[in-house]
C-alpha cells in the first residue's frame, strides 16, 4: 500500500490535515466533521444526486455551492460547512425538506428506523418544522402499479412491493438516492434494479416480470439510507436500538468476512457487514448471513464428557481427529496436544472460484491455521485410510451433513465421537456427541485468504452459555 | 470560446448540434431547421472542419417531424453530391452526418443530459466537470452548440468576422433569431441584430407589428427566464448585458409578452405544470421540488392559496439555487420568484379568493392521523 499523501485546506478558517487522495466527506470525517449525506457511499461510484452534502469551496468566482461526494481534495483549497456558513445551513435545510415532502414518515412502524440516515441527517441539518400540508404536500407518484389513495386523498405508493425473494420494496419511502441500482450495476455485475421513470414518478425497479435474486441481493438492505429496501429475514422482528453489535469475523469462507453480529437477550437477529477495505470492504454475501437463520433451533446442547473419557481411555488403536474449517487457531493448538491422535482438517466440500466481492470459494475457513499447524487438509486421504483407525473425533466438522457420500467412508471407523452445535446427522451418525460453540460464539484467531490475520469475538447467546468452546472441550478431554 | 477548450490531435472530436429546442416559447431552431437545413449541414463541415471531427450527430427533438424530415433529405442529397461522407469536395477531409431523435425530454437540452441521451442511456445530466469539451459523447471531447450558432458560421465564413461583429454590440457581436409569441400582432421568428430595443422588436412593421391590447409584461428569453414588467419592457434592450442589468437573462431568444388580460398565477402554475413534468427525478431538489412549488402554486390558482403561501414559495425556490446538477430546477425557480416580485398583489388577490386565507394549513397541534390514534 501507497503512503497516503497527507495536504493542508482551510476548513472553517481553520487549517487542517487531511488525506490528499480522496473526496471532501471523506476529507472532512479524517478530521472529525461529519458532513450528511445519503447517496454517496464509500465503496460505490459517486452518483451525487442527492445533495444533501453540500459544502462551500472556493473557485473562480468565489465561494460556490458544491457537493462534498463529488469534489476532489486541492492543496489549499477553502472549505466552509454549515458551522461557519449560513449559506450551506440553508441548502442543507432546503434539500432536507424536499427529501422528506414524499417521504412517508412512517418511522414507527419501519425498520430502519434507528439506522436511518435521513433521520440522522433531519437531526443533524434540518430538525425544523414541517410546512407541508395535506393539500400540497405528499403526492408521491411513483409506480402506477402500486399507486394508491389514501383517506386524505394524498397519493401513496406501494408499501409492501415483493421484488425478490429475500426483499421487500417500499417505494414510498425511497429517496432515489440510487445506491442499490449503484451496487447491482457495479459491484454484483447484475443489472437488476433500475430507476425507471423521470421526475417526481421515478421509482426503483426490477425489469418487466423478473426478480431481484442474487448472491449478495442482501447488500441492498444494508446501503439503503432509508427503509425503502428491507430484508424479509429481519422485517418486524427487532428494533435495531435494541441490539447490541459485536464485532467479529466471519468463518463461514476462507476471506473471514468481517461482520457486526446483532443480538440481543441471547438471540441473534442478525449479520450485517463490518466495513474493512482489504478483506469485504461493505459486502456480505447471502450466504454468509444465512448462518444465523437456524443458529438458535435444533443445537447440541450435552456437555457431559464422562461417555466420551471412557472411549478415549479404552481406544487401544489409532485415533484420528478431523478438525473443521471453523476452528481457530486456539481450538487447533488445544487439540493438537492430543499427540497419540493422527490430525485431518477441512471438508470434503470442493473449492470453488473467488466471487471477487466478498467470497474466496473456500469452505474452510480456517485453512491457513490449519496448514501452518501442519495438519492434513485432504480429507480424501483419511477416507482411503479409513480402515486403520479406531477412534474418529469431528471438531466443528458436520462431514455427514455436508457430504453424506464421501463421509459413508469414514464410517468404517468403529468408533466416533462428534463435537459440533446441532444435533445433526454427524452427531446422530456418531456414538458421543457433545455440544459445542457455534463460531459466532467463539473466541479466537483465524487467518483469511489474503493471510490477515483476524480476531473473532464471541456473541453471548443462550446457547453459549450453556456449552463450552472447542478448546475448552479438548483441555478437558485430554485431562 | 466553447471550441477553444476542445483538445486537440489525441481523441476523436465529436460534434454535436443541440436542436432539442424544448423551452415553452421557443420554435426558432424548428423554424430554421425546417426551411433551411442545408445551411445547418454546410455550417457542421464548416464546425467538424475546424475541429477536426469525423462524425457528427444533430440531436433532434422528437416531435420536429418536419424538421428531421427535411434534414435526412438534405443529408441524403448532401452525400449524393458528395458533400458529406469521405472526402468531402475533394479534399482529405471526411464528415459523417447521423440525425438523431429525442424522445421529447426537455432536460435533453442540457448538454450532459443530451450526451447521455445519445449514447442510448437515460437522459440524466451528468455531474460536472468533466466537461463535454474534454469528456462527452462516448467518453470522448464532444463540441455541443446550437442550432443557430453552427447555421450563423456559412454567412460569417463568407463576409468575415468583422462584418459580423458590427452587427451587433460592441460585447456580444452577430445577429440573434428571435422566436415571438403571445400578444403580438404577427408572430413568428424574426432575425435582429443583438441589442435591438425590445419594444421596438415588438412594435415596428418591420417585426411583430404591435402589441394586441395593454401590455402587462413580457418574458424576454423563454419560460425559464425573469419576467419583465411593462416598464422594464420600454428600457430593456435584447442583448446579454441588457438584460443582465434588469436582473433577467437573454436565454434563448422566445419572447412571450403579455397583456392584461392574462393571469400571471394562471401563466406560473402552467409553467409549474411544466417544469414539475419535465423534472427528470436525478437530484432531490429538482425531483420533489418542482412537484412541491407547483401543487403550492395550484393551490393559489384554484382559489386555496393561505397566507404565507408567498413567502413558502420564495423560500422553496431559493433551496433551488446551487443545489442541483442541472439548472431546471433553477429555471422554474427564476420565474416563480420574479413573477412573485413583480406580481405580488396578483398573488395575494387570489389567496384572498380563499375564504379561509387566514387559517394556516397546520395548526399548532397539528399530528399527523395514523394508526397509533
Amino acid at each position: 500500500m501507497k503512503e497516503p499523501s497527507v495536504v493542508t485546506i482551510t476548513v472553517d478558517n481553520k487549517e487542517v490535515q487531511v488525506p490528499g487522495d480522496t473526496n471532501l466527506i471523506e476529507a472532512l470525517k479524517a478530521v472529525g466533521l461529519e458532513t450528511p449525506h445519503l447517496c454517496y457511499h464509500p465503496d460505490l461510484p459517486v452518483s451525487g444526486n442527492c445533495r444533501q452534502c453540500m459544502v462551500e469551496v472556493d473557485g473562480p468566482r468565489g465561494m460556490v455551492l458544491t457537493i462534498g461526494c463529488y469534489t476532489p481534495v486541492r492543496p489549499g483549497m477553502k472549505v466552509a460547512t454549515s458551522a461557519s456558513s449560513p449559506k450551506v445551513a440553508e441548502a442543507r435545510k432546503a434539500v432536507l425538506e424536499f427529501l422528506l415532502v414524499n417521504h412517508p414518515l412512517d418511522c414507527p412502524i419501519c425498520d430502519k428506523a434507528g439506522e436511518c440516515l435521513l433521520q440522522e441527517n433531519y437531526m443533524m441539518a434540518g430538525a425544523s418544522d414541517s410546512r407541508l400540508s395535506p393539500e400540497i404536500g405528499k403526492q408521491y407518484h411513483g409506480n402506477p402499479e402500486h399507486s394508491s389513495s389514501d383517506s386524505k386523498g394524498q397519493h401513496r405508493g406501494g408499501k409492501r412491493v415483493d421484488i425478490g425473494p429475500r426483499i421487500v420494496l417500499d417505494e414510498e419511502r425511497c429517496i432515489q438516492c440510487s445506491r442499490c441500482v449503484r451496487f447491482m450495476r457495479h459491484v454484483a455485475g447484475d443489472e437488476q434494479l433500475q430507476l425507471a421513470s423521470r421526475g417526481g414518478h421515478s421509482h426503483i425497479t426490477t425489469f418487466p416480470g423478473e426478480k431481484l435474486d442474487h448472491p449478495y441481493d442482501r447488500c441492498v438492505t444494508d446501503i439503503c439510507p432509508v427503509g425503502a429496501l428491507t430484508d424479509k429475514s429481519f422485517r418486524f422482528r427487532k428494533r435495531v436500538w435494541a441490539l447490541s453489535r459485536i464485532p467479529t469475523v466471519s468463518m463461514d469462507d476462507s476471506l473471514g468476512a468481517n461482520i457486526w453480529v446483532d443480538y440481543a437477550d441471547g438471540i441473534i437477529y442478525r449479520i450485517m457487514p463490518r466495513c474493512n477495505p482489504e478483506v469485504n470492504k461493505s459486502w456480505l454475501s447471502n450466504a454468509a448471513r444465512d448462518v444465523v437463520q437456524n443458529i438458535h433451533e435444533n443445537r447440541l446442547l450435552n456437555n457431559d464428557l464422562s461417555a466420551a473419557l471412557q472411549i478415549i481411555k479404552e481406544t487401544k488403536g489409532k485415533i484420528a481427529i478431523v478438525l473443521g474449517g471453523s476452528c481457530t487457531a486456539e481450538d487447533i493448538a488445544a487439540f493438537k496436544k492430543f499427540n497419540i491422535a493422527e490430525f485431518f482438517g477441512g471438508s470434503f466440500l470442493p473449492v470453488q472460484k473467488a466471487d471477487g466481492i466478498a467470497r474466496s470459494g473456500d469452505p474452510v475457513a480456517n485453512r491457513a491455521c490449519l496448514e501452518k499447524a501442519g495438519i492434513n487438509t485432504n480429507l480424501g486421504e483419511l477416507s482411503k485410510r479409513a480402515g486403520e483407525f479406531e477412534l474418529l473425533i469431528t471438531v466443528a466438522a458436520d462431514l455427514w451433513d455436508e457430504t453424506p457420500e464421501e463421509a459413508g467412508d469414514l464410517n468404517k471407523i468403529p468408533k466416533r465421537i462428534a463435537l459440533t452445535s446441532f444435533n445433526n446427522n454427524t452427531a446422530k451418525n456418531s456414538a458421543i456427541a457433545i455440544g459445542i460453540r457455534h463460531w459466532l460464539e467463539n473466541f479466537g484467531t483465524m487467518i483469511n485468504s489474503k493471510g490477515l490475520e483476524q480476531k473473532l469475538q464471541g456473541t453471548p447467546t443462550k446457547e453459549a452459555a450453556l456449552v463450552d468452546s472447542a478448546a475448552i472441550i479438548a483441555g478437558r478431554l485430554h485431562g | 470560446m466553447k471550441w477553444s477548450f476542445v483538445p486537440r490531435g489525441s481523441k476523436p472530436v465529436y460534434i454535436t448540434v443541440n436542436a432539442d429546442e424544448g423551452e415553452p416559447g421557443t420554435f426558432k431552431d424548428h423554424f430554421l431547421m425546417r426551411e433551411d437545413p442545408h445551411r445547418l449541414i454546410e455550417g457542421l463541415i464548416i464546425a467538424g472542419w475546424a475541429l477536426g471531427a469525423r462524425n457528427a450527430y444533430i440531436y433532434v427533438r422528437g416531435e420536429f417531424l418536419p424538421a428531421i424530415e427535411a434534414l435526412t433529405e438534405a443529408i441524403r442529397e448532401a452525400y449524393k453530391a458528395k458533400l458529406l461522407g469521405k472526402n468531402i469536395g475533394g479534399t482529405k477531409y471526411s464528415l459523417d452526418i447521423a440525425v438523431h431523435r429525442g424522445a421529447g425530454a426537455y432536460v435533453c437540452g442540457e448538454e450532459t443530459a443530451l450526451i447521455n441521451s445519445l449514447e442510448g442511456q437515460k437522459g440524466q445530466p451528468r455531474l460536472k466537470p468533466p466537461f463535454p469539451a474534454v469528456n462527452g459523447v462516448w467518453n470522448m471531447p464532444t463540441c455541443v452548440n446550437n442550432v443557430e450558432t453552427i447555421m450563423a458560421l456559412p454567412w460569417i465564413l463568407e463576409n468575415g468576422p468583422e462584418e459580423y461583429q458590427k452587427l451587433g454590440t460592441p460585447k456580444a457581436g452577430g445577429t440573434k433569431v428571435f422566436c415571438v409569441s403571445g400578444d403580438v400582432k404577427k408572430r413568428g421568428v424574426y432575425e435582429a441584430r443583438l441589442g435591438i430595443p425590445l419594444m421596438e422588436l415588438l412594435e415596428s412593421e418591420e417585426y411583430c407589428g404591435g402589441i394586441v391590447g395593454n401590455l402587462k409584461g413580457c418574458i424576454p428569453g423563454g419560460s425559464s427566464t425573469q419576467v419583465l414588467t411593462a416598464e422594464e419592457c420600454k428600457k430593456a434592450n435584447m442583448d446579454y448585458e441588457s438584460l443582465a442589468s434588469m436582473g433577467t437573462m437573454f436565454g434563448s431568444g422566445a419572447i412571450m409578452p403579455f397583456n392584461d388580460t392574462h393571469s400571471v398565477v394562471e401563466m406560473l402554475n402552467t409553467l409549474g405544470k411544466f417544469y414539475s413534468h419535465e423534472s427528470c427525478g436525478q437530484c432531490t431538489p429538482c425531483r420533489e421540488g418542482t412537484g412541491y412549488v407547483q401543487r403550492i402554486i395550484s393551490c393559489i390558482a384554484n382559489g386555496k392559496g393561505k397566507d404565507g403561501d408567498i413567502e413558502l414559495l420564495d423560500s422553496l425556490c431559493t433551496g433551488f439555487t446551487g443545489t442541483t446538477v442541472c439548472p431546471l430546477a433553477a429555471a422554474l425557480g427564476a420565474p416563480v420568484q420574479s413573477y412573485i416580485q413583480k406580481f405580488r398583489s396578483e398573488f395575494e388577490d387570489a389567496i384572498l379568493k380563499n375564504p379561509e386565507h387566514a387559517t394556516p394549513r397546520l395548526s399548532e397541534n397539528y399530528r399527523p392521523q395514523g394508526w397509533w390514534e
